[in-house]
């Protein structure tokens, strides 16, 4: 009955003010949902690639950069303990894909045992084409693949490697062994066609080995070890997915938390309601509490209301989801190829969980935020106390509390945000945002009264009194108000933390390719999908640009591995005697970046990344040693620059030192330095004309590269915007409805204000008034925990996920168009409450009023 | 005459049913003079208070005030009989309950844009509130809330003012007490007062009283 006279009726008499609550926290779990399952599947296929493409081997055998096949000779001997499988595992560019696909060179004769492609499944195959095969005349591709690209055996797909294009037979068509889709995008070919399509003759990237039965793991790895030299590296596929895993969670976190904050603004929107439903309810409460209701039967009533918001919420939330990720994950997977280089494509699928993940965060959410509703509840007397109770806004208590906890919570954020990593994730930078935005709504309630109180005084002027009723119309509901204000500055936080964070990111971003940019020509590989290059450019690509241009002008840019305590980093390799006369990366030290290059070239040297210095606690004048295809080296840190190109840590020596260490696999890109007065759209065309026919390059003016760099950072962050739209429009759906309830718990003020004389314009004007106010109070709230949000972000966050300084900057040009775009979304935002109070009839009203 | 209602019908519908409200009622108030209208609950007495206050228009006859005809008047003269041309006291007294009573007391100077402090402070003193001119009606009893309820009625010196059994809420005591203020203060204004009541000794102060069943006026009597 309690049930029934405090829930089910009210929801059936007012079921739209319910369904929009749903629907706030509806989108919350929607987007919560459908990032954890983007960021899960980009994450899933990164580990599906390694796990299910190595089959039944448990160990690899790998060294920085390549391996030389003779090592395979040295493994006869393990021939009774494990079947090896060499393995030449590069990525190519497909024209008609747009996208990047692996290109594995296998050995066909024996690789069966190991990965278990039964390439003769449908007797489609037969002995000629796999001789074809072995004889290195064309490749086989996944059904998936040759069905998207519309080939069949016979034809030839077009590719690009190293920038080459390439026409290659497909020999057959192979339906992928398991049902993953690891596989869908893999072209396989003989080892040693691979070998000659890519110009490593000799060479391969792994050994993979499967253990024979009854031979345990740990005693063959131990056997290897004692075997191969030292910087032969003996792991299991596992490892090589955890590493990715690791490089990229960060990044998962960052974006999971981002998009709680979609579900913490639902969350408020619930609070909103139900503290709503249970003032307006408040006489009611009173009377049940008269006739003997228990707190614990009130409770079961607020309880199930939140339940019931919750679990429709989240149903359609993680129906919600699944759309979202599907529309997340390009950006998902673009975002992930910054850090490591290339994600492989990836596909949503439906999965029962999701329906359990959004109801469950639905109903957590809901449940969560009728505690405060809850205790209003409970703190409602009998029917005869009522009308003797104290008003709670006249107790000093009532003023004091929330800024003895609000200063509390500043507390914590400071102390949070002072914090150091945990497991290398920012877990207390996140405690200290939510402790500052937990701040933010429990000073929504004292701030409305300083607005309230200051209203009083300004009794002159044209706006004075629709402004003084709306200040005394919030107070009235202080606390609804106070709530959706407080969603308001959830949302304007996010948004001014996100815009400093944006700002700060692209300004600095924008220094570093104004201090670092500095040739006048870049040449690349052409781009996939994720917006970065396909690979590497092929040294005859370079051997083009070498016969146009004179030594000094050209920068060939190196990308290999290397690993500092087995660790893997990046080494890479520039022209210093080039790099030293133009200058180029700014130095966290502040010295000219034209002698940094010149004492690295001088001494022999390197300079690193910040990353890594952080990473490994390096500074200049220290030595590193590492690992590298050449073997073990030491190196003399010169100078530490800073890099937002990645949160790997790189090192960077002189590209003959390089090339010492490493075959010339081809650079990944080419800088031109011309003179001052060369016509650079000319020598342009020259290029396009040197290069034109089989290779694929993009080549880039200095100003085009900057803008391409933007392009990549703009889309890095499309979904960081999508995710901030959300939470607005959850904040919206929360104004709108507050509104409502304020309307009608205030009907019969606004009834009477029609009854004194005033016209409906008035009324209206004192709902678009309150709706402008909770904009105003709610906007300047979340300006200033955005502020203090967007410094953590800057300084804490990005120090800690990914290791980049930035410059801290304030876009107060931006944050005044957001502050006065909040309260006027707001103000339109009251125009539908304003407008249904316009509409309404006053003599109803005044019957209502008995 | 401030006021004259002529054969005037006024019908609601209550679900599938129609009720008659007002039927076919006749009668006029003059300047100064009091009228009580008495009669059972769910006679018209409200329905014509109502009418009267311009919150409501007559489906048949006509309602004159001050020479203008209410029932063919626009949205913008009904808005301008409210504010200006009539003055109304609730029995529940209708406070905003986050004005203090003097806010409460100036609040149709506020909505129609004429500021009258001095008048305010006045009539806060009249009612005996100067004391409490700075509470919020959450802080009053039911019979200061009902004085500061009649101050706001008179704070644009209506020539009209209409009561809605404005002691039904109080004690005796309260109840005599407001309803001699509300006597003497529009008499002193020169206004006349419409009121509603099921208390015949309060009908019997009034210049004369209109009796009401069934939404039809049974009689008016003159005292």
């Amino acid at each position: 009955m309690i049930l029934q006279a405090f829930f089910l009726r009210p929801v059936r008499r007012r079921p739209v003010r319910f369904l929009l609550t749903a629907l706030g926290v509806a989108i919350g779990a929607a987007s919560v949902t459908a990032t954890v399952l983007a960021c899960q599947a980009a994450v899933r296929s990164m580990e599906e690639d390694v796990k299910e493409l190595a089959g039944r081997a448990r160990l690899e055998i790998t060294r920085p950069g390549d391996l030389d096949e003779l090592l395979l000779g040295q493994l006869r001997g393990f021939a009774r303990d494990a079947v090896f499988a060499p393995v030449i595992d590069e990525r190519v560019f497909v024209p008609a894909l747009d996208d990047l696909v692996r290109l594995f060179g296998l050995d066909l004769l024996s690789d069966d045992l190991v990965r278990g492609l039964e390439l003769n499944q449908d007797n489609s195959f037969d002995q000629e084409q796999f001789l074809q095969l072995l004889r290195g005349e064309g490749v086989l591709l996944p059904a998936p693949l040759a069905e998207k690209l519309g080939l069949r055996a016979g034809a030839s797909i077009e590719l690009s490697l190293r920038s080459e294009r390439l026409s290659v037979p497909v020999v057959g068509v192979f339906s992928p062994p398991r049902r993953s889709s690891a596989w869908d995008r893999v072209v396989i070919a003989d080892i040693a066609y691979a070998q000659e399509l890519f110009g490593r003759a000799g060479r391969i990237d792994r050994i993979e080995l499967m253990p024979r039965n009854g031979v345990s793991l740990a005693a063959l790895k131990a056997k290897l070890r004692e075997t191969l030299p030292n910087e032969i590296r003996i792991e299991q596929p596992d490892d090589r997915a955890e590493q990715t895993n690791r490089m990229v969670s960060a990044l998962r976190f960052n974006l999971t938390a981002l998009s709680g904050i979609s579900l913490l603004v639902g969350g408020v929107l619930v609070a909103t309601t139900l503290y709503t439903s249970v003032v307006q309810r408040r006489y009611w409460i009173a009377m049940l509490r008269s006739l003997g209701a228990s707190k614990a039967q009130l409770a079961f009533a607020v309880l199930t209301e939140a339940a019931a918001i919750g679990v429709i919420g989240g149903l359609l939330g993680s129906l919600g989801g699944y759309a979202g990720a599907q529309a997340a994950l390009a950006s998902v997977r673009a975002t992930m190829s910054v850090l490591v280089r290339d994600a492989p494509y990836s596909e949503i699928a439906w999965q029962p969980w999701l329906l359990l993940l959004g109801v469950g965060l639905g109903a957590f959410t809901s449940v969560a935020a009728s505690f405060g509703p809850l205790v209003e509840a409970w703190k409602t007397p009998p029917l005869q106390e009522l009308n003797t109770e104290r008003p709670a806004y006249k107790t000093a208590a009532y003023h004091r509390k929330p800024l003895m906890i609000a200063a509390l919570l500043v507390i914590v954020t400071v102390l949070l945000s002072l914090a150091p990593p945990i497991d290398d994730l920012p877990y207390a930078a996140l405690g200290a945002s939510l402790a500052i935005l937990a701040a933010l709504i429990v000073l929504m309630g004292p701030l409305l009264d300083v607005c309230a109180a200051a209203s009083h005084r300004l009794r002159r002027g044209p706006f004075a009194s629709a402004m003084h009723l709306a200040f005394a119309g919030l107070a009235a509901g202080r606390n609804r108000a106070s709530w959706a204000a407080g969603a308001i500055g959830v949302s304007v936080a996010l948004a001014v933390g996100m815009s400093i964070m944006v700002t700060s990111f692209r300004q600095t971003v924008i220094d570093w390719t104004e201090q670092g940019l500095r040739s006048d020509i870049w040449i690349r590989s052409v781009s996939s999908q994720t917006g970065l290059p396909s690979g590497r450019l092929s040294p005859q690509a370079l051997a083009i640009v070498n016969g146009l241009y004179l030594p000094g002008q050209v920068d060939a840019f190196h990308m290999g591995d290397a690993y500092i305590d087995g660790e893997r980093i990046i080494l890479a390799a520039g022209e210093f005697a080039v790099v030293k006369n133009r200058g180029g990366v700014p130095f966290r030290d502040g010295r000219d970046s034209k002698e940094v290059f010149a004492e690295t070239l001088e001494t022999h040297g390197a300079i690193i990344n910040e990353a890594l210095a952080r990473k490994f606690g390096l500074a200049e004048g220290d030595s590193v040693n590492l690992q590298t295809r050449g073997g073990f080296i030491e190196r003399r840190i010169v100078g530490v620059y800073y890099d937002y190109s990645s949160h790997e840590g790189s090192l960077i020596i002189d590209r003959n030192d390089y090339l010492e260490l490493h075959p010339d696999d081809g650079p990944q890109g080419i800088a031109l330095f011309l003179p001052q007065d060369a016509d650079l759209k000319a020598e342009r065309e020259r290029l396009r004309k040197a290069f034109s026919g089989r290779w694929m390059v993009e080549i880039f003016l200095n100003r085009e590269l900057k803008q391409e760099i933007l392009h990549i950072f703009e889309r890095t962050f499309a979904i960081t915007a999508a995710l901030q739209a959300i939470a607005s429009l959850v904040a919206a759906i929360a104004v709108v409805t507050v509104l409502f309830a304020l309307v009608n718990e205030r009907k019969q003020d606004l009834s009477l204000l029609r009854a004194l004389g005033a016209a409906r314009w008035q009324t209206a004007k004192v709902v678009l008034w309150k709706a402008g106010i909770l904009g105003a109070i709610g906007g300047a709230g979340g300006l200033a925990a955005g502020a203090v949000i967007g410094v953590i972000l800057v300084k804490v966050v990005n120090l800690q996920s990914f290791r980049w300084s930035l410059q801290l900057i304030w876009p107060v040009s931006d944050l005044v168009m957001l502050y006065a775009g909040v309260v006027l979304a707001c103000a339109l935002a009251g125009a539908i409450p304003a407008w249904v109070v316009a509409k309404r009839n006053l003599d109803s009203v005044i019957r209502d009023d008995g | 005459m401030p006021i004259r209602l002529e054969n005037v019908t006024k019908t609601y519908r209550r679900g599938d049913e129609v009720v008659t409200a007002l039927n076919q009622a006749t009668f006029e108030l003059n300047n100064g003079e009091m009228v009580a209208m008495v009669g059972p609950s769910g006679c018209g007495k409200s329905t014509c208070l109502n009418l009267a206050s311009g919150v409501d228009l007559p489906d048949q006859g006509e309602i004159f005030f001050n020479g203008t005809n209410l029932s063919q008047a626009t949205e913008s003269e009904l808005v301008n009989h409210r504010r200006f041309g009539v003055g109304v006291v609730f029995q529940a007294f209708h406070l905003l309950p986050h004005l203090t009573v003097e806010e409460n007391v100036a609040l149709p100077q506020a909505i129609a844009g004429r500021r009258d402090a001095a008048w305010v402070t006045e009539l806060v003193k009249r009612v005996g509130l100067s004391h409490r001119a700075g509470h919020y009606p959450s802080e009053l009893s039911g019979g200061e809330q009902q004085r500061t309820a009649v101050a706001r009625a008179l704070s644009l010196r209506p020539s009209l003012i209409v009561a809605d059994e404005p002691t039904g809420n109080l004690d005796s005591h309260s109840g005599q007490r407001v309803l001699e203020l509300l006597n003497q203060l529009r008499r002193e204004q020169g206004g006349a007062l419409l009121l509603a009541t099921h208390d015949e000794k309060i009908a019997a102060g009034a210049d004369r009283v209109v009796r009401l069943r069934d939404g039809c006026i049974e009689a008016i009597e003159p005292q």
